[in-house]
């Protein structure tokens, strides 16, 4: 092994992890959003809406994620949607884990007691009140894993978008791969950036589980 | 809450419930229930499980929905559609068996919620109410404890000052004794007897005998979802008019 070449590596797959550290972000920040709006359209009693949420998270759990980012980025062009890769990137990874996320957050609000939702009710809060001030809060906590995992999943998955000419972490890696072919030192020096990665991200979910249960 | 009231039954219908029904699938729980519960009155139900009482508080609070029938509140029909309902059930205070404390508030933010959430008042107001709640029940010293750390007894007491909090006219209490230990059951019926003492209208589905000898102005008896008797406590425990009241208090008492 080459230890001066991958020492000479750090600070060019570094650049590649911020951008992989940014398109993480930004994405688990939209899906999320978009993940507990589609729970609460899943379990809400309007028919419809619960169908076009199921719907949904159907179709984009039952299709690879690099399908969906092909077909945003090529297939976008052919409709006159000009994404950058970025932008490409940003949105077809906030759409499907979106879909994941709704699925954890629909199963958090429900493993919720339904006295807890009674209570409220005889207070007489409405639903939303009750579903902000009561619902919620208390899912939050038994979100914190699962959503650790989603991130972690995601963060992974992010190397997919090197297909669509997005720039990050294991583009980067392939780049200097083609440069130099010395297949170990690149891709063990990627491999150890995503680890560093994800411990960072399961370090600070850890955090947040044990501030999170106070109170019980 | 602390209306002025003899503790009597005043004359003034609070509640009336008119030709309730309500069924779950094919079981009929509630098959044509009448009864008015007065101003100031305490009326407590008791009956086998299963007799449809606890469902009979919950139309009221519309925690059920009601299949036919009508429940009228201060002579004023409570209908989910009608503009008055908010307000009428606002009206209606609720204990539950299982308490159903938000276990991510403190004991005072738990008082607190219903006065600032719905009521939007001012945090200084609801807490000065909650804290006078919480004194009145005894637990003015655990306000800053989340219900995980109180035992049954005290959540209850917490769940009666939370309820009491939105200033009710009326309080429904579905079986709050039943799953305390039986140690923990006397520290809520005190509660409870203050309360009725205070001239609060009360509905109580309990199997608490003594309770309702002692309290109740009047004892409903309930079977298969049709009330059987509804008299004065000492005629219902000492003359019940049906077997069936008389098979159920026999075994409840042995």
């Amino acid at each position: 092994m080459d230890f001066e070449y991958m020492k000479s590596l750090i600070p060019i797959l570094g650049m590649g992890a911020v951008t992989t550290v940014e398109l993480t972000l930004l994405s688990i920040i939209f899906g999320t959003f978009i993940g507990l709006l589609l729970a609460l359209m899943k379990i809400s009693s309007n028919v419809m809406l619960s169908r076009a949420a199921g719907f949904y998270i159907y179709v984009m759990r039952g299709t690879p994620l690099l399908l969906q980012l092909f077909a945003i980025y090529y297939g976008g062009p052919s409709i006159g949607v000009n994404l950058p890769p970025f932008v490409a990137a940003v949105l077809g990874m906030s759409a499907n884990s979106a879909a994941y996320v709704a699925e954890i957050i629909r199963a958090g609000i429900q493993s919720i007691d339904k006295g807890q939702m009674e209570a409220a009710k005889a207070l007489g809060m409405t639903y939303g009140q009750a579903m902000r001030r009561i619902i919620l809060p208390q899912a939050y906590r038994r979100l914190i894993p699962p959503m650790g995992n989603e991130f972690i999943a995601l963060l992974k998955d992010s190397s997919l978008v090197s297909t669509i000419a997005m720039v990050e972490l294991m583009r980067v890696a392939q780049q200097m791969y083609a440069n130099s072919f010395k297949p170990i030192e690149v891709f063990t020096m990627a491999g150890i950036y995503y680890l560093i990665l994800t411990s960072v991200f399961t370090v600070i979910f850890g955090k947040m589980e044990r501030r999170f249960s106070l109170y019980e | 809450m602390n209306e002025v009231s003899t503790g009597a039954a005043g004359k003034t219908p609070m509640i009336r419930i008119k030709n309730l029904y309500k069924s779950f699938g094919n079981l009929k729980v509630l098959e044509d229930i009448n009864l008015t519960v007065f101003s100031g009155e305490v009326v407590v139900i008791i009956g086998p499980s299963g007799s449809g009482k606890s469902t009979l508080l919950r139309c009221i609070k519309n925690l059920e929905r009601p299949e036919k029938g009508e429940i009228f509140v201060e002579g004023r029909p409570l209908e989910a559609k009608s503009r008055s309902f908010k307000s009428l059930q606002q009206e209606i205070g609720m204990v539950f068996q299982h308490f159903n404390l938000f276990p991510h508030m403190t004991a005072l933010e738990n008082v607190m919620e219903g006065p600032v959430t719905v009521k939007r008042m001012h945090r200084k107001d609801a807490e000065k109410i909650a804290m006078d709640l919480l004194n009145k029940v005894g637990l003015a010293d655990k306000k800053d404890v989340y219900p995980s750390r109180l035992s049954g007894g005290q959540k209850q007491r917490v769940a009666i000052a939370r309820a009491l909090a939105m200033q009710p006219k009326v309080m429904l209490f579905d079986e709050p004794t039943s799953s305390l230990d039986p140690e923990l059951v006397g520290e809520v019926l005190y509660v409870m007897k203050n309360l009725a003492k205070d001239g609060m209208t009360m509905m109580v589905v309990t199997h608490e005998m003594g309770f309702a000898k002692e309290v109740a102005d009047r004892v409903v008896f309930m079977d298969c979802g049709r009330i059987l008797e509804e008299d004065v406590p000492l005629n219902i425990f000492k003359a019940p008019k049906h077997e069936r009241t008389r098979s159920f208090l026999e075994k409840i008492i042995a």
